[in-house]
């Protein structure tokens, strides 16, 4: 087993892993939207001790995170999403989960300044609920009724990532020791909230996430233009702010 | 003549083109109506009509209106835009090309003609055409980053490595403000131009500009294996050995790092201690880590061997890890730690059986080393089914609900010729857990695997999204199921059902084909998004698409079978496999069912299609097709009776042998079937050329020498119809091929 970045040829796989064990599923360009917005924030476990057949086989995957950040935060506040995490039934319990989203979080808060994590997990499932919540450090927020498209419910979950940047702020003050003023550091950290000013228009659809949005009736879902039409114009999200 | 309208037809045609971008285009189609009212012959009215009609998903419509308005306007740049589009649309990219080109020629200032120009010649990569049209791009906006690393690219992507780095380098030195730290288009475009250096093998220059412009780079993973990487090519071995250990601090769990480190320290292969110590650190360090312990394993031998293998299995089946088995397998190539393995795990189960009153939890060890030992009996290169059995029975004795020990159950069933025990068995190991899908999966797969379509359709049906129009398999097939769609069409073909086999083999064509489509929205998404690396190693991954085994497969099933169809022709249109050879009562009932099947799935489909004709399709209803959505694309041939009644089976299977030839040559059971196809044609050449490669492959499989021997037999018989030279070449060449 080895753990390491998502490339895009693992996608084809992961999707495989994805559908083979988790209900919630989507087009393999939704993967590659995550592969090519946000690279750092991916990784995948993989299985390398089957010897290739032929030149052309991928790596085996065992696991995955495929993470992302919210392109236009409600709160307004940077922050990463995991849009979905398995590891299959074969190779549990070598916390690999968890070794999958600790790579993630710390790439969330050291490319794209995010200040925390959240994710949707169903009410019923109680392993990744003991994951997140025990051993990761996620406060459930709230229930979201009836996220699930066979109606069950979701815990939105949240992990503010301070340690990370604590510890960030920490290394980049020992590095800067060697030296440099500390100023200058600091004066580097204000800058992070400097836009990224990002302008584009919608390039069709990037794949779908029938996850969300998928309420029984379709009055329910509106339509939000998500990552400042970035060419993910046909994704529904669904409307929080109704359930808040 | 570009035609002129009067003002307020001039006004009404900008509102068709509002409504068209707007999607409204029923409005849209009225006012382009009002105009043509008065002008019948207006070209660019009757070409904006065309592109609403091919949004509303009358292709054809379209685009005989669009040629109409060009033969009356052939100097309109708007004509040739929208014939450009309307190929683009239909995924005919080359004609679109030319197209635009046209439209280009007669509209040379059109950013919009000439930046759509330039994504259809990234797609079909012609990358010469490519950095033309971002060259224009650039000078007309120099002032776009963007621009500039987009001709970079293309340079790029050409393979003028320097030219790309330079372009880059240009922009660079005319910026004066320096960046935010927090830019990251600018972060990433200086560890672009860094991989480009790298890539150049130029490791000196790439650590040298990677320390100097890349310390500050947001993403910190990839300056931290740049450097590292960088240090141990230029055999700095000190600076390297930090460097790795500073990722391993990071993630110890990756291999690489582990060997990297160990290169850097210059420790012998053969120094198990020195390597091990190594190792230990980062096990004692990380105590959750599991490489650290594991990876020893591979390099160890002897008692050093049997030590830490003890060590490993003890931890792991306390803890009753259930990979265990999966996670060592790979070890098996070496005789001594194929034999000690389960010896350790007998041992283990020595010391803990019957503890289970004095450690409560001792079961779960029991239970993994038990499970350990039936995966090792049930293993190829370690099998002993019934020991296996006996293993895997102990286990289910002292845990019954463990899904994972019934699964095991039904893989030896598998493995004992039993498929249909074994698809009972998955299905009892699935029925343990109804809410994980994983395991859900697995039984339909085994359900497959004794041709029972129906049944593993309805447990698939356990898990897919129930609102889905169509069922399961529509549902399967939009999700882009891969494997499903394979071992059905796997089962169906053995129940000697051509027309759903071949349906599920060109379904994963068909995919395949839209995840090659995926790409397009990228070329333009990724330069807005800064993300260069992730999208090179995008556009590098596409040309192999369809060397993926997932494509393989279908795609070598679907050739084998239409070489079947051309040898033993049909009758029926949904032709039936005739019995077989051995045809007994069970082939014959077999046929029956099949025929049964395929006639109430005729009656569906007509049902459906009544359905379907009485709704208007404007109306939406239970497909909504509002103004403004893509219309899904009706499936004229759901249960492949079209596919089935082809009078050319060996034409069809060009399409699949192609790209199998193409993206898999090293693979010789696609070199095999493209001779069988070949031979079949009367192609010989073609058909020595994969003779030959198989030979390169592996002289001594078997169906080489049967292949010689057949093509020479060819040769033979077809004196007359092959030029006397091409005869001399094959026979010449043929002389080199043992067993000919």
């Amino acid at each position: 087993m080895d753990i390491r970045l998502l490339r895009s040829s693992d996608i084809p796989l992961i999707q495989h892993a994805n559908l083979e064990n988790l209900p919630e599923n989507y087009f393999l360009k939704y993967y590659l939207y995550h592969a090519l917005s946000w690279p750092q924030l991916s990784y995948v476990a993989v299985d390398v001790s089957r010897p290739p057949k032929t030149p052309y086989d991928y790596p085996k995957i065992v696991g995955y995170v495929l993470a992302k950040m919210e392109e236009e935060p409600a709160d307004g506040v940077q922050h990463g999403h995991i849009t979905s995490l398995s590891v299959m039934r074969t190779h549990r319990r070598l916390g690999i989960a968890e070794k999958l989203m600790r790579q993630s979080q710390q790439a969330m808060v050291e490319t794209f300044g995010g200040h925390y994590v959240s994710l949707h997990v169903r009410v019923s499932n109680k392993a990744a609920i003991h994951l997140y919540r025990d051993t990761l450090g996620f406060k459930t927020e709230k229930t979201e009724s009836k996220y699930y498209a066979d109606g069950e419910d979701a815990f939105c979950m949240k992990l503010e990532l301070d340690f990370i940047r604590e510890q960030l702020r920490e290394e980049q003050l020992e590095e800067a020791g060697e030296g440099a003023d500390k100023k200058k550091i600091k004066g580097e950290e204000t800058a992070e909230d400097g836009e990224n000013v990002d302008e584009g228009e919608a390039v069709g659809d990037v794949g779908r996430d029938p996850a969300k949005g998928s309420t029984a009736k379709a009055d329910q879902k509106i339509k939000v233009k998500v990552g400042r039409g970035l060419g993910v114009g046909e994704l529904i999200e669904k409307d929080e702010s109704k359930h808040s | 003549m570009p035609q002129t309208l009067s003002t307020r037809e001039a006004n009404l045609f900008r509102t068709v083109i509002r409504h068209y971008e707007d999607k409204q285009y029923k409005r849209g189609l009225k006012a382009a109506e009002q105009i043509l009212k008065k002008n019948p012959k207006h070209g660019d009215t009757m070409s904006m009509k065309a592109l609403i009609l091919n949004a509303q998903g009358k292709t054809e419509e379209a685009f005989g209106l669009a040629k109409d308005a060009l033969t009356i306007d052939m100097k309109s740049y708007i004509c040739w835009h929208v014939y450009g589009i309307l190929y683009r649309t239909n995924k005919n990219f080359d004609e679109a090309i030319k197209a635009y080109k046209f439209a280009l020629k007669l509209e040379p200032d059109s950013h919009q003609i000439q930046r759509d120009l330039a994504v259809l010649q990234v797609q079909m990569r012609d990358y010469p055409g490519y950095i033309q049209s971002r060259l224009v791009m650039l000078k007309a906006r120099p002032q776009l980053r963007q621009n500039w690393t987009a001709l970079a690219i293309a340079y790029h992507l050409d393979g003028n490595l320097q030219q790309a780095e330079n372009i880059l380098s240009t922009y660079e030195k005319s910026v004066t403000a320096a960046p935010l730290r927090t830019d990251f288009e600018n972060s990433e475009a200086l560890l672009y131009k860094n991989s480009i250096i790298a890539e150049m093998g130029d490791f000196e220059r790439a650590l040298e500009h990677l320390e100097a412009e890349c310390k500050a780079c947001l993403d910190r993973l990839a300056v931290m294996e740049l450097r590292a990487r960088y240090l141990a090519e230029l055999g700095r071995k000190e600076d390297a050995a930090k460097a790795y250990r500073a990722l391993l601090d990071r993630n110890s769990e990756h291999p690489d790092y582990y060997k990297a480190l160990v290169d850097a320290l210059g420790i012998a292969a053969d120094d198990e201690t020195a390597l091990k110590a190594v190792y230990d650190e980062y096990a004692a360090k990380n105590p959750r880590c599991d490489a650290a312990k594991r990876l020893p394993l591979d390099f160890l031998s002897g008692d050093g061997f049997r030590a830490a293998a003890k060590a490993y299995l003890t931890l792991m089946f306390d803890k009753g890890v259930p990979s265990t088995f999966a996670n060592l397998k790979h070890l098996y190539s070496d005789n001594f730690k194929k034999e000690t393995l389960p010896i350790l795990a007998e041992e283990y189960l020595e010391e803990h059986r019957g503890n289970s009153s004095t450690n409560g939890d001792s079961s779960k060890g029991e239970g993994a080393a038990l499970y350990f030992l039936g995966q090792h009996y049930n293993y190829f290169m370690s099998r002993d089914l019934s020991k296996a059995t006996e293993y895997v029975e102990k286990a289910i004795e002292l845990d019954p609900k463990n899904v994972d020990f019934h699964m095991t159950k039904a893989r030896i069933f598998k493995h004992q010729g039993e498929i249909a025990k074994a698809a009972e068995a998955m299905d009892r190991a699935r029925s343990l857990d109804t809410r994980d899908r994983y395991i859900n999966s697995k039984a339909a797969k085994y359900q497959l695997r004794n041709d029972e379509n129906e049944k593993a359709l309805a447990t698939m049906g356990l898990f897919t999204r129930a609102e889905t129009v169509g069922g399961p398999l529509v549902d399967l097939t939009d999700m882009q199921c891969i494997w499903f769609l394979t071992e059905d069409g796997e089962a169906w073909q053995r129940r000697g059902d051509i027309g759903l086999a071949l349906k599920r083999y060109h379904t994963i064509f068909n995919i395949f084909d839209i995840w090659q489509e995926d790409q397009f929205d990228f070329h333009s998404f990724s330069l807005r998004k800064g993300q260069i690396r992730a999208y090179i190693d995008l556009v590098r991954w596409e040309d192999q698409l369809r060397g993926h085994p997932f494509y393989f497969r279908a795609a070598l099933d679907a050739v084998s079978l239409y070489l079947s169809m051309h040898d033993k022709p049909q009758n029926g249109a949904n032709g039936v496999e005739g019995s077989h050879t051995n045809g007994d009562d069970a082939a014959a009932e077999k046929k029956k069912a099949a025929k049964k099947a395929r006639k109430e799935a005729q009656k569906a489909e007509r049902e459906a299609a009544e359905k379907a004709a009485k709704q208007d399709p404007n109306k939406g209803g239970a497909q909504k097709s509002k103004d403004g959505e893509e219309v899904k694309k009706k499936d004229e041939d759901p249960n492949g009776v079209k596919l089935a009644a082809t009078t050319d089976p060996l034409g069809d299977a060009m399409k699949f042998l192609l790209h199998l030839l193409q993206f898999s040559p090293k693979n010789i059971e696609g070199q095999i079937a493209g001779f069988e196809v070949y031979i079949r044609r009367n192609k010989y050449l073609p058909a020595l050329r994969c003779l030959k490669a198989s030979l390169a492959l592996d002289k001594d499989h078997p169906k080489v020498s049967e292949q010689a021997t057949r093509l020479r037999k060819a040769l033979e018989g077809a004196v007359d119809s092959l030029a006397p030279k091409t005869k001399e070449v094959i026979e010449s060449e043929l002389a080199t091929v043992p067993g000919a």
